[in-house]
């Protein structure tokens, strides 16, 4: 048992463990030592889950009646440690580490891409500082959302590079504050598929918005920057593909229509159905994917409070809705809406 | 004691999934475990954790072991996995179809 990391061990097992006689005492003593420490670390969870809630019903007021303002954005280092959240930054901008510029600068972007195209303040919409931790690990092929922060590994070197190379990752995981802080999609089932293609829209978007890129000129991958040389080399171009989820330079393939899905699903595969839908209906709508695909999508994601077993065919009616509400003049929104989802089954 | 299998799979890339090009997979003798680690390979077997824990784009482990001749495989959220068995893991790719 590690005691620098959180263990979600079952409290019983652990008190078994610590009146092991078969443990050295030093061992029990361990074992004592994470009663304490993972008894924290469930209050912190259930108060983040709380904290959550209260905040999503108090943040449309704050922000109706306050002008935005920008969060504050802050960087860690986790110096190829676990231990969350690092060791601070004190100027990410100026700092030697080009990692860490990166990460600031495009996460201040990304709370800029936000609140000027959402008119929204920070993952919970009422100007929550924002934590980023770099180096996570050793060689960690990974980044992600732990619940209260976005960290990032550096990668092998071979089969990935640095993940926080990718806006679009950087999109990708701030976008699961966004859920967590607004639908509070589940990471599982139907719900998980959504949250995980609401990352990768989002992500995407933002993507597109920092290269002024239109639905045409966009690439419509999702993290084409952070492959390493192998996978390059291999013909690996990106992790997903929302223009063809199924396509062979994606390192995950994912299914395309919502007949293949099925219940279980790792979110990282279903997700591929909205993906393609998305993207669809933004291709025939046109212009810049964030101007009026994008705003349904925000709304449908932020303006109904919390559904966390949301199924997939409950998501495309609620689009459905908001486009007629938004661009009630506009049926062609509409239609487009109606046939993207019709594409992959929904 | 046997030998432990460990696959990691999920995070943002999709290791291990089907059709993913991308693998993590190791083994690990459970004998060259420490006491606690192997105590604490024991608890995620007799009681995984709720999958509801799992933060978002971390990874999964699956690891399999066997008992009398019946293979045993729990599938647990990284945080719950001891340090030894994540290092033991290596991850590689699968060249195109």
């Amino acid at each position: 048992m590690c005691l620098t990391t959180c263990h979600i061990v079952p409290e019983s097992v652990l008190r078994r463990l610590a009146k092991d006689r078969s443990l050295s005492a030093e061992q029990r003593k361990n074992f004592e030592y994470t009663i304490k420490v993972d008894a924290e670390f469930r209050k912190l969870r259930k108060q983040t889950c709380k904290l959550t809630r209260v905040a999503s019903l108090i943040a449309a007021p704050i922000t109706a009646a306050a002008v935005p303002t920008k969060p504050a954005i802050t960087v860690f280092d986790f110096n190829h440690r676990e231990t969350l959240p690092g060791v601070r930054i004190p100027e990410p901008a100026n700092s030697s580490d080009e990692t860490a510029r990166r990460v600031f600068a495009e996460t201040t972007s990304l709370t800029e891409f936000y609140l000027k195209v959402f008119g929204r303040n920070s993952v919970d919409g009422a100007g929550m500082t924002l934590i980023s931790s770099i180096h996570y690990g050793v060689n960690y092929n990974n980044a992600f959302w732990n619940g209260s922060q976005m960290a990032y590994g550096d990668g092998d070197g071979s089969i990935f590079v640095d993940f926080s190379k990718g806006n679009d990752v950087i999109g990708h995981e701030l976008t699961h504050g966004v859920t967590q802080y607004s639908i509070q999609l589940n990471y599982t089932n139907e719900a998980g598929g959504l949250n995980e293609s609401l990352s990768d829209c989002f992500g995407s978007m933002f993507r597109q918005w920092e290269a002024k890129q239109d639905v045409d000129q966009a690439d419509w991958v999702i993290g084409k920057d952070i492959m390493g040389p192998t996978a390059l080399q291999m013909g690996y171009s990106c992790l997903r593909d929302m223009a063809n989820p199924a396509a062979k330079h994606c390192l995950a393939p994912q299914p395309t229509r919502y007949s293949q899905y099925k219940p279980g699903m790792d979110p990282h595969m279903s997700s591929g159905i909205p993906n393609l839908a998305f993207y669809t209906i933004a291709k025939v709508v046109g212009g810049n994917s964030w101007e009026k695909v994008g705003q349904i999508w925000y709304k449908s994601m932020t303006g109904f409070g919390p559904t966390p077993n949301m199924k997939m065919k409950t998501f495309a009616n609620r689009t459905r809705a908001v486009a007629v509400q938004l661009y009630p003049s506009d049926t062609a929104i509409a239609g487009a809406v109606n046939a993207g989802w019709k594409k992959v089954g929904l | 004691m046997g030998t432990l299998k460990i696959e990691r799979v999920g995070g943002l890339a999709g290791f291990g999934l089907p059709g993913s090009k991308v693998q993590s997979s190791g083994e690990q003798s459970i004998s060259a475990l420490s006491a606690a680690d192997q105590a604490s390979v024991e608890a995620l077997f007799q009681n995984p954790p709720p999958q509801e824990e799992q933060q978002r784009d971390t990874f999964r482990y699956r690891i399999t072991r066997s008992v009398k001749g019946k293979k045993q495989t729990v599938e647990v959220p990284e945080s719950a996995v001891p340090i030894a068995l994540k290092a033991c893991v290596s991850d590689k790719l699968i060249p195109p179809d």
